[in-house]
């Protein structure tokens, strides 16, 4: 066996420079609006995100089996030939309605999807990302299906976010409330425009509003299609929350995205970033409604 | 002093590696998955502080480089801060090492936790440089704190495991290059 006996706080304090200074570099060089992964980076996607797939089944069947023994316990009182039928027959109405429920959400982001001229990927996500301060989440599908870095993510309630970082058959999505992730965004009713971002939990700040704008609670607000992301008219979320100030010159507003993160399973990506979006008659009937 | 082998520090990084795989799908999924969006330990800070303290050897700063790196899979966050507020920390731990104690679950927890503060007050402090932008800085470190608590909780019985893997001794390890 190698063995080293030569003094060792020297090797120590080189160690240190040494990956101090990849570190620094690293740091400098680090965006977090966007990332270009490497070879090895994607090999390790690659390796890691299936386990993380594979563990959301795992506890998609735990909880399947978890309801289907409250169902059991509940009908103790039936044979043991009846309940092994019925815990059968629950099963696959447990598993139809999944599937049911999910075949519904499909098919509404499909349709909701339908004036968008650009073409379109279904995609499940994976996992959120591991630490607290970014609001990232994995998706199932990546640079085999057709997915570019930048490429904007929606679902039938409105935006999640764009690409951030993409492997063969995976990618990362910086949502909208990571506060790295700034939209362009305008106000239907007053045609105002500011940026939106990321501020805490589920909640975003729309920033950069002038005072003298008269919005109001409940406000809806699409994106502008500014900034060569995302396409215009796609539902953002709602204003929650106003605060003016006595000084300054803008306004506090915070918004409550319009897709429920919390219940996110599967979202739509839109590929070819050249082209256009037909949001024309959502964003007129919004405009309507909100003046009425 | 311990001394290690090569293969001895192959082994404990293999075994450290998938438990920080594992470790990493209990934040990104299953955390996730019943509900605790906002609550997402970062395990990584946990091993990183147990070669901190435990691990005196030249090649502590690679290591850290590489658990970060994994993390950096999971994580936009990234490899390079981690890593250099894991060097920054190991180094400050060389200064106390004498007063640090882990021999029972308490001293482990609130040594844990105050270097923890520590960890989390530098990362916030470099993510907001690198944001150019301070004013979020109290939120980026409040948001650590909730998980911070969890994982000084189950710092000593995470130690012990980490003890086995990496065959240290009640006393810190010693060098072995």
């Amino acid at each position: 066996m190698n063995r080293f006996t030569f003094d060792s706080s020297r090797w120590k304090l080189l160690c240190n420079f040494i990956v101090i200074v990849i570190s620094l570099y690293g740091i400098a060089t680090q965006k977090f609006t966007m990332k270009k992964t490497t070879i090895f980076e994607q090999a390790l996607i690659e390796l890691l995100a299936p386990i993380q797939k594979g563990t959301m089944s795992v506890k998609d069947s735990i909880a399947q089996t978890f309801s289907r023994y409250i169902f059991i316990v509940n009908t103790r009182e039936e044979n043991e030939k009846l309940k092994s039928e019925l815990e059968e027959m629950q099963n696959k109405i447990f598993t139809l309605n999944e599937v049911q429920k999910e075949n519904e959400r499909l098919k509404q982001l499909l349709e909701f999807g339908k004036d968008i001229e650009r073409k379109k990927v279904l995609a499940q996500v994976v996992s959120w990302d591991s630490s607290n301060e970014f609001k990232v989440l994995r998706i199932n599908k990546g640079e085999n299906h057709g997915l570019k870095l930048l490429s904007p993510v929606i679902t039938q309630t409105g935006l999640v976010g764009y690409v951030y970082r993409v492997s063969p058959n995976y990618a990362d999505i910086l949502t909208i409330l990571d506060q790295n992730n700034r939209v362009d965004a305008i106000v239907t009713r007053t045609r105002t425009h500011g940026i939106l971002e990321g501020h805490s939990d589920f909640i975003c700040q729309f920033k950069y509003v002038s005072r003298t704008e008269k919005l109001e609670i409940g406000d809806t607000i699409i994106t502008a299609g500014l900034g060569e992301i995302y396409p215009k008219g796609i539902k953002v979320g709602a204003i929650s929350q106003i605060d003016k100030e006595n000084f300054g010159i803008t306004q506090k507003i915070e918004v409550t995205p319009s897709v429920d993160f919390d219940k996110l399973e599967e979202v739509v990506v839109l590929l070819d970033h050249e082209g256009r979006v037909n949001y024309k008659n959502e964003v007129m009937s919004l405009s309507v409604e909100e003046a009425q | 002093m311990n001394k290690y082998s090569i293969k001895d520090i192959a082994l404990g990084l293999i075994k450290t590696s998938l438990l920080l795989v594992f470790m990493e799908l209990i934040s990104s999924v299953i955390f996730p998955a019943i509900g605790f969006q906002e609550f997402k330990p970062a395990f990584n800070v946990l091993i990183v502080l147990f070669l901190a303290f435990k691990l005196e050897t030249p090649g502590l700063a690679f290591l850290i480089l590489i658990f970060q790196y994994i993390h950096s899979i999971f994580s936009i966050e990234g490899w390079a801060a981690g890593t250099l507020t894991g060097i920054l920390i190991s180094l400050s731990v060389k200064y106390v090492r004498e007063m640090l104690n882990f021999s029972t679950a308490i001293s482990t927890i609130v040594v844990v936790q105050i270097f923890q503060l520590g960890w989390y007050f530098l990362i916030s402090f470099i993510i907001s440089l690198k944001m150019g932008d301070f004013s979020g800085f109290i939120g980026i470190f409040a948001n650590y704190l909730p998980e911070s608590l969890f994982l000084s909780a189950i710092s000593h019985h995470f130690f012990m495991l980490m003890d086995r893997i990496w065959k240290v001794n009640k006393k810190p390890m010693g060098a072995f290059i």
